[in-house]
């Protein structure tokens, strides 16, 4: 018992970390999902110049780890002289980021639809344009459901890395109460269980939509 | 900004230098990870206890940022009196993820085998140990060898949370450059492109043992 | 003599054999000269045909031979390098410009207006999953056509009567038997309004004790004057139903007669052979 009472004295401490977390995350995710989604678009209908930027960026963004952009950003941003606070900085870099994989999520579900929905929806006369909004979207993105869901988790445990930037969520602030404490087997451990509750709801639910999805075809 | 040739004769081998640890851990976990993660993988199939356990891991593992796991190995060992180096605690925290995930995909290979192709094997009177090396292990090799490229990209990628137990991997050089002098961009420029490097070999690598196995089949 | 394992027919010694052409009022479908390749391999080799209103069409013989091609390429669903099509006189997705002779790439707009007018059916029914039944039928004509909803659900009841599925309004596709789900299919293909109807294959994904229930209804569409282009391998259904028979092996049109004709008495070659090795198989 005496071992956990550093975790007991500062749980709610590492609390409103996690609230930071789910704030940056929740931040982040918004844009990352919208931009997410145009590049999907552009990597099924573009053009092919639009197509071949579009791969340069994705193999960029797939080679090089998310913590050297964090700290790229953050060492080049103050030298730039845009006036952008840390905080929407990392968002910044972390949507753009998860961006890139969010859009190879929803191109499969665009991809995985057979062929007869196109043909069908065009024999009725739909244009592209409603053929996308009423026939091809709907399945795709119920198919692209559960990915995007595993997308999100590890996003949420992607803002860890800030930290090490220096910026404020939980991890700094069980990196702060271990210094002060001494304790970091408990303080972490706690930390890593906060997390574990986050992240396992999200992956429950994405199993539940994954059954789901499974049903309705 | 031009490239100042002076500092680049030497961030370039210092940058170098860390590339060499970061393919070092890669390469060893990766390797580990491959046995470990068998091993995970066949303990789920398990009913029992031990099917629970490896499943709980699994979810842990899948559910916590690595950056907590390396905190967590690194300062617990420490205050257990067992310290580790910050190399050996990257590779033991990497390990035991990423052992979470190759097991995961272990899983996926082997639910992919469709169940008629161990129909045939019994129905030509194969016992188990057959059935599995000659018919269903080298199916599921060859299917798991797409997503596994993805989990060594993952890999390199990851190493470079390593730099904030002060392991002087690639990430952790580029900082320390960084620090000392006013040549950002073009530290972190280097780095990019030394990872953008690793992870091509890596992918090339991954696909080549993907064709040489598409005819194996 | 034709013994050869020549890649085409001769021109020479084996002509198509084309029956007596029909005094014709405008026709409702024509198609002049239709050349599609995929990359390599030329699948129609000059396709040209023509269909007058109320005419029930069969196309029949062995796979490959470009019939569910011919079918996509009149609508469009597959670009075909050469020909023209047009739907009751007016082109569809080619016009040739009157000044050069070429021919034009219709635009986007006016292609996907063209097809309201041609209504298909696939063999895999290619229902939409997510939607009822009943907004299966209803979504092309309120959001294509500009329908209004009440107007188009009722249209959609009386087509729903009209296929035997009156029940199953509010039900998912993936509910329905096969011969249902066609049915639907043909349903919502008419909801459009169309003055040509075509018929890919529409029974051979079906068990065998399916295939009735649908025939029933292409049947009952001819009764009622539909001018219709079936691809099929239903030789029963083709004697009975159909107004005129065209059969085509290796992308072309090789003979074009009455089913009695067709069936009795097949002039080429090609066709000789198909029926007789179907009737090997059946008899």
């Amino acid at each position: 018992m005496k071992m956990l009472a550093p975790l007991l004295h500062s749980y709610w401490y590492l609390f409103r970390g996690a609230g930071m977390t789910l704030l940056m995350a929740g931040a982040a995710v918004l844009p990352a999902t919208a931009l997410g989604v145009v590049l999907a678009l552009v990597h099924v209908f573009g053009r092919p110049m639009a197509r071949a930027v579009l791969q340069v960026y994705l193999f960029v963004v797939r080679g090089i780890p998310l913590l050297v952009l964090l700290t790229f950003v953050y060492y080049l941003l103050p030298l730039t002289g845009i006036d952008l606070p840390p905080f929407w900085g990392v968002v910044l870099v972390m949507s753009l980021y998860y961006a890139a994989f969010m859009s190879e999520v929803f191109r499969a579900g665009i991809e995985s639809l057979p062929q007869a929905q196109w043909d069908a929806a065009r024999s009725l006369g739909m244009t592209r344009h409603l053929m996308l909004r009423i026939v091809i979207f709907p399945q795709a993105l119920r198919l692209a459901a559960p990915p995007f869901v595993s997308q999100c988790v590890s996003l949420v445990k992607a803002t860890s890395l800030v930290s090490i930037v220096g910026l404020w969520e939980l991890t700094m602030a069980s990196r702060e109460v271990v210094e002060r404490t001494l304790a970091p087997f408990q303080i972490f451990i706690g930390a890593a269980l906060i997390y574990f509750c986050i992240c396992y709801t999200l992956a429950l639910y994405g199993r539940y939509l994954e059954r789901r999805s499974l049903v309705g075809h | 900004m031009l490239a100042d040739l002076h500092f680049l004769a030497r961030v370039i081998p210092a940058l170098l230098s860390g590339a060499v640890i970061t393919a070092e851990l890669s390469v060893l976990t990766f390797l580990i990870c491959l046995v470990w993660g068998l091993l995970v993988a066949l303990a789920r199939t398990n009913h029992g206890p031990l099917g629970w356990i490896a499943g709980a891991y699994i979810q842990t593992v899948r559910n916590t940022p690595l950056l907590i796991q390396l905190y967590i190995i690194y300062f617990g060992f420490a205050m257990g009196g067992f310290p580790l180096s910050g190399f050996m605690s990257g590779l033991l925290a990497l390990c035991i993820q990423n052992g979470g995930y190759v097991a995961e995909i272990y899983r996926g290979g082997l639910q992919s085998v469709s169940q008629r192709q161990y129909e045939a094997g019994r129905a030509l009177g194969m016992r188990r140990w057959t059935l599995y090396t000659t018919v269903i292990m080298p199916q599921v090799i060859a299917r798991v060898i797409p997503p596994m490229t993805n989990q060594a990209i993952s890999i390199i990628k990851d190493t470079s949370q390593v730099a904030a137990i002060a392991v002087m991997e690639m990430m952790k050089v580029a900082e320390v450059w960084v620090e000392s002098s006013a040549n950002t961009y073009d530290v972190f420029a280097g780095a990019a492109i030394i990872y953008l490097v690793l992870t091509s070999i890596a992918g090339f690598i991954g696909k080549v043992t993907e064709r040489r196995l598409a005819f194996a089949q | 003599m034709d013994d050869t394992l020549s890649d085409a027919p001769s021109l020479v010694t084996d002509p198509p054999v084309i029956g007596a052409p029909q005094a014709a009022p405008r026709p409702m479908l024509t198609m002049t000269g239709v050349v599609k390749s995929f990359g390599a391999n030329q699948v129609l080799r000059g396709v040209s045909l023509s269909v007058a209103a109320g005419e029930v069409v069969v196309v029949i013989g062995p796979s490959g031979s470009g019939k569910t091609t011919l079918l996509r390429c009149v609508n469009l669903l597959e670009d075909y390098q050469q020909g023209t099509v047009t739907v009751d006189g007016a082109p569809i997705g080619y016009r040739i410009d009157p000044r050069s002779g070429q021919r034009q790439r219709m635009s986007e707009r006016d292609i996907a207006a063209s097809r309201e007018t041609i209504g298909i059916v696939f063999q895999s029914y290619n229902l939409f999953p997510h939607m009822t039944v009943l907004q299966n039928i209803v979504a092309a004509p309120v959001r294509v056509k500009g329908v209004p909803r009440a107007k188009a659900e009722a249209r959609a009841r009386e087509l729903l009567a009209l296929v035997g599925l009156s029940d199953k309004a509010g039900e998912y596709p993936v509910r329905l038997s096969g011969g249902q789900q066609q049915r639907v299919a043909i349903a919502r293909a008419l909801a459009m309004d169309p003055k040509l109807m075509m018929f890919d294959e529409v029974t051979s994904a079906l068990d065998p004790e399916l295939v009735g229930e649908v025939l029933e209804v292409i049947r009952a569409l001819a009764e009622d004057g539909m001018t219709m282009l079936v691809v099929t391998h239903e030789m029963q259904f083709a004697r009975e139903v159909g107004t005129r028979v065209l059969f085509m092996d290796e992308g072309r049109v090789l003979e074009d007669a009455s089913p009695k004709e067709f069936f009795h008495a097949p002039q080429h070659t090609r066709a000789k052979e198909f029926l007789r090795r179907l009737h090997a198989v059946t008899e």
